[in-house]
């Protein structure tokens, strides 16, 4: 997923460029004071083009957004996980902010996982790593809010849990991991 | 006389500007060469040092704009002189708290100090309040700067003039309003805007400070209005670029002047809006939010694109396509600024869609496409400004030698260094990490590819300075 | 002019550094909503008091429950629970269109099911559509799978517990709890949640915070703007009105 959007973003870039370039050449080239024919018609198309092309991408993507996935099923096992200068813990029960304990989570293929994320300080990201290292999914953990992703994991494996908002000087060795069967 | 006050004001600014950019970007490339595992510095120090390059580049950026935009507005209303060396100062003593607080104090809460992470003290204690101090000082001199700019315009212009409402609808109103005009105003009430959602940011986050852990605040409320002050900021100054743009690219290619139009007018005024609600888009993986204003979020952000592309990016096609026009450095700096702001946008566009968030967000993505229309965007349009104001206060008319290799150079550098950002991003790698974890394979090569590709973008940013600066310093000290 | 600034300001840094903040400011957040949430509920035998015998699931299958747990000697907070609920519940119902009933339960040995019967008579429950009164077969089973857990008090001759709602869905999945006296909109919450609409987050309940951005309305299933909004506003709001005042301003001096 990660890949097409770069070579989206390449596509358009080199099209981008392209047309810069294309527009300097024809001004060093040019008889002078020749200019573009009926700019404002020009102008006109340009922006009803990208008014429709936006258009098309908000109305398709928006309801992949993440606040909508699987928001009708019930999810068949919830995930407890809280976040801290700087570990995650996760658990199949609720766990006690005054003595905070995980434990080694083991999740099936295709059933659909509620997380439950919450921090017990600042604010940290939550964010859900194959083992190929790609992100799959994430959410924020922010103290006094839990957000719930749910997600169905379709690849058994060992996932990583890596924090994907800075939260001091161990953001970087925040890690954690969990198992799909 | 009151002219050469003003010159020597904007040739401090940019000399001031130019060291700290050079300063900025070594401190960049430590970053990069670090995650590359090429020299080794502590995290601490990794992030005190991102912290110091963030907050500063902003600044900076942000204060070549104002300086830019108060010097052309000398054209059209009288500018105040002694707000415009009030800010200087002001950005002066900031900077220098600033960066004690960081590089001594070693505070690292990153330049977003989101909350509540700068109470969460990993550092000297003095710290925190003198960088939360740093930011106050900044606001206020820039607070009184925009103030005293727009104090100016209304004094001249009514209301519905300086925003061109008057062109709505109408072909040749009595009073025509110059772009720069309706730009300028268009970026400085959203920056008055963005100040004052700083102002009460960081009273929320002193009153918490100084109640001894009595009063507590929510985090998503400081989380809003620190995007609504940090991504606003970031944007406006963008346009504060553009207005000079508006404004000169046509006068150095030897056109006539840029019109205001009803379309022109519009599109400007459509801006305000957009912008103002874009910032939305940082708060996307908090699901806590209403999904209202996350819709919201990425309806503006698009929206945001519109008139830019359309108006902007369009009227000065126009002004080159099929057009003999005089390219000179600095309209060939604007030129490729222009693409730099268009392709950067791109990525923004891409990251702003929730969906795609989902696995972008705090990725090297991030970086990537604001880098793009910062390095290789605002810093071309404020540095062929820089160029073309050194030449022309100094009565300089000689050509510009090694313009195509100055570019080159600046264009490989920049590509290469964003480059990696990109690749990286799209690899899923994490940003703000002081080195990469085991498993994040490209990670470190492509850091340490990107560190190597800034050492080029900074010799290009160092030949230009070696001349705009000491052409700015004869200006400075020219007798008067 | 600068001088003074700059030495107000050197002052207040002065002074800022001798302060320092409370770092555990997040210990206070009550966690007990969060346990034993989505597991099933014990699957009690009950004996409602209009006789008929059924289970918990049973009973949850037919219409989502809110589980309330009394004893009926109770001098605390058992009265004023199933009065506000009854209240809020009336409320609810002029406007709220899914299906629930709620179950009070004894938590109480020595409660008979004539105790709960009488209960029913002193709140006028008798013919409330949406309640059932009942007795169940083994209270500790009960307690333990909703984290219920009342202390008996010698001298008071009374129970020390909580005010406690669960929430139960028709699979008899625990999804929600409400721990204290709480409002009309968070019963109504509850109400939305156990019939499985998805909200993809929640507040937990923190103390006090003076300044939120949104009050989750589950009437109108929308965000009520809290005081933490109007910040959000108010950078735009002053800054329309600076800009009326620069104007009249430079009207005047021109
Ligand atoms: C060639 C010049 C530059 C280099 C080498 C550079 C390098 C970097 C690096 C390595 C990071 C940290 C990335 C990470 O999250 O891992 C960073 C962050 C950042 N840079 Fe630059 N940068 C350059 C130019 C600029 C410019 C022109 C701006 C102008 C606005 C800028 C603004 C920022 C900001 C705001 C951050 C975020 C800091 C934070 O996360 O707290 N940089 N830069
Ligand atoms: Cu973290």
């Amino acid at each position: 997923m990660q890949q097409s959007l770069l070579s989206l973003f390449l596509i358009l870039s080199g099209i981008i460029i392209l047309v810069f370039i294309l527009v300097y050449l024809s001004s060093i080239q040019s008889q002078p004071q020749q200019g573009m024919k009926n700019p404002l018609q020009k102008r006109f198309w340009f922006i009803t083009i990208m008014v429709v092309v936006l258009g098309m991408f908000f109305f398709i993507t928006i309801p992949k957004s993440p606040y909508y996935l699987y928001a009708n099923e019930q999810p068949a096992r919830i995930v407890h996980t809280v976040s801290s200068q700087f570990v995650f813990l996760m658990s199949n029960q609720d766990i006690d902010p005054a003595q905070p304990m995980g434990e080694n989570i083991e999740l099936n293929t295709n059933e659909l996982v509620e997380f439950r994320v919450t921090s017990l300080d600042v604010t940290h990201g939550f964010g859900i790593y194959n083992d190929k290292y790609e992100l799959v999914a994430q959410t924020q953990a922010m103290p006094g809010y839990v957000n719930k992703l749910r997600w169905k994991f379709s690849e058994p494996g060992k996932y990583y849990i890596l924090c994907l908002e800075y939260c001091g000087s161990g953001h970087q060795v925040m890690k954690s991991f969990f198992n799909v069967k | 006389m009151e002219t050469k006050k003003l010159n020597k004001i904007t040739a401090l600014w940019i000399v001031a500007i130019l060291v700290l950019f050079i300063l900025s970007i070594i401190l960049g490339i430590i970053m990069r060469l670090n995650q590359g595992e090429l020299i080794k510095i502590q995290p601490p120090t990794f992030y005190a040092d991102m912290t110091t390059h963030g907050v500063t580049m902003i600044g900076i950026w942000f204060v070549a704009g104002m300086a830019a935009v108060n010097y052309f507005m000398e054209r059209y209303v009288k500018t105040s002189y002694t707000a415009n060396m009030f800010a200087m100062v002001m950005t002066v003593i900031g900077v220098v708290m600033l960066w004690l607080s960081t590089l001594v104090g070693n505070f690292h809460a990153g330049w977003t100090f989101l909350y509540p992470l700068p109470f969460k003290i990993m550092w000297s204690t003095w710290a925190t309040p003198l960088f939360l101090w740093s930011i106050g000082v900044f606001g206020i001199g820039w607070f009184v700067w925009t103030i005293s700019l727009m104090a100016a315009m209304l004094k001249k212009y009514s209301m519905s003039q300086v925003l061109a409402w008057q062109h709505f609808g109408k072909k040749d109103p009595e009073v025509s309003t110059p772009p720069f005009v309706l730009i300028s105003m268009i970026s400085l009430i959203g920056v008055l805007t963005c100040l004052i959602a700083a102002v009460i940011l960081l009273i929320l986050l002193f009153a918490e400070y100084y109640s001894g852990g009595t009063f507590k605040n929510d985090a998503l409320l400081i989380k809003n209005l620190t995007y609504f002050f940090g991504h606003t900021i970031a944007n406006e100054m963008l346009y504060l670029g553009l207005a000079v743009i508006y404004e000169l690219f046509p006068e150095v290619s030897g056109r006539p002047k840029l019109k205001t139009t009803w379309y022109v007018a519009l599109a400007w005024n459509l801006t305000l809006f957009f912008v103002l609600a874009a910032f939305f888009h940082h708060l996307y993986m908090d699901f806590v939010q209403p999904e209202g204003l996350q819709i919201i979020g990425q309806l503006a952000s698009y929206l945001a694109s519109l008139p830019s592309s359309g108006v902007t990016v369009f009227s000065i096609i126009v002004v080159v396509f099929r057009n003999k026009i005089n390219w000179s450095l600095t309209n060939s700096l604007f030129f490729i600024g222009i693409v730099g702001w268009v392709v950067g946008g791109v990525g923004a566009v891409i990251d702003a869609t929730i969906s795609n968030n989902f696995i972008l967000h705090n990725t090297l993505w991030v970086p990537a496409h604001f880098h793009t229309y910062n390095a290789m965007g605002n810093v071309l349009f404020s540095l062929g400004f820089f160029h073309w104001f050194s030449k022309y206060a100094t009565n300089h008319s000689l050509p510009d030698k090694y313009s195509f290799v100055k570019l080159a150079i600046l264009i490989i550098g920049g590509v290469g260094f964003l480059l990696a950002f990109y690749i990286a991003g799209a690899d899923s790698v994490p940003r703000r990490y002081s080195t990469y974890p085991k498993g994040l394979e490209s990670a470190k090569t492509l850091a340490a590819v990107g560190g190597v590709f800034a050492i080029v973008y900074l010799t290009g940013i160092l030949s230009f300075f070696v001349n705009i600066s000491k052409r700015c310093l004869n200006v400075l000290f020219q007798r008067s | 002019m600068f001088k003074r600034t700059f030495s107000t300001l050197l002052i207040i840094l002065l002074i800022s550094n001798y302060n320092s903040i409370a770092n555990n400011l997040y210990d206070k957040q009550d966690w007990r909503e969060e346990e034993g949430i989505y597991t099933r509920i014990y699957d009690a035998k009950i004996k409602l008091i209009s006789g008929e015998q059924t289970s918990i699931h049973q009973l949850a299958a037919k219409k989502p429950l809110i589980v309330a747990l009394v004893f009926t000697r109770c001098a605390g907070v058992c009265n004023p629970l199933l009065l506000q609920l009854k209240e809020n519940i009336q409320i609810i119902l002029r406007k709220n269109q899914y299906k629930f009933s709620v179950l009070v339960l004894s938590f109480d040995p020595l409660d008979s099911l004539k105790d709960m019967q009488n209960l029913a008579y002193r709140f006028n429950l008798l013919n409330e559509p949406n309640w059932e009164l009942a007795v169940v077969d083994s209270i500790s089973s009960m307690t333990k799978s909703v984290n219920f857990f009342p202390v008996w008090d010698m001298r008071k001759k009374q129970y020390d517990h909580d005010a406690l709602l669960v929430g139960v869905n028709t699979q008899g999945y625990i999804t929600k709890k409400l721990i204290g006296l709480r409002s009309a909109d968070e019963i109504s919450l509850l109400i939305s949640d156990i019939n499985n609409v998805y909200r993809p987050s929640y507040r937990l309940p923190t103390p006090a915070n003076m300044f939120t951005c949104f009050n989750y309305d589950p009437k109108t299933g929308k965000n009520t703007p809290g005081w933490g909004l109007a910040f959000i506003a108010l950078p735009a709001l002053l800054t329309v009105g600076i800009l009326a005042f620069l104007r009249l301003r430079g009207k005047y001096h021109s």
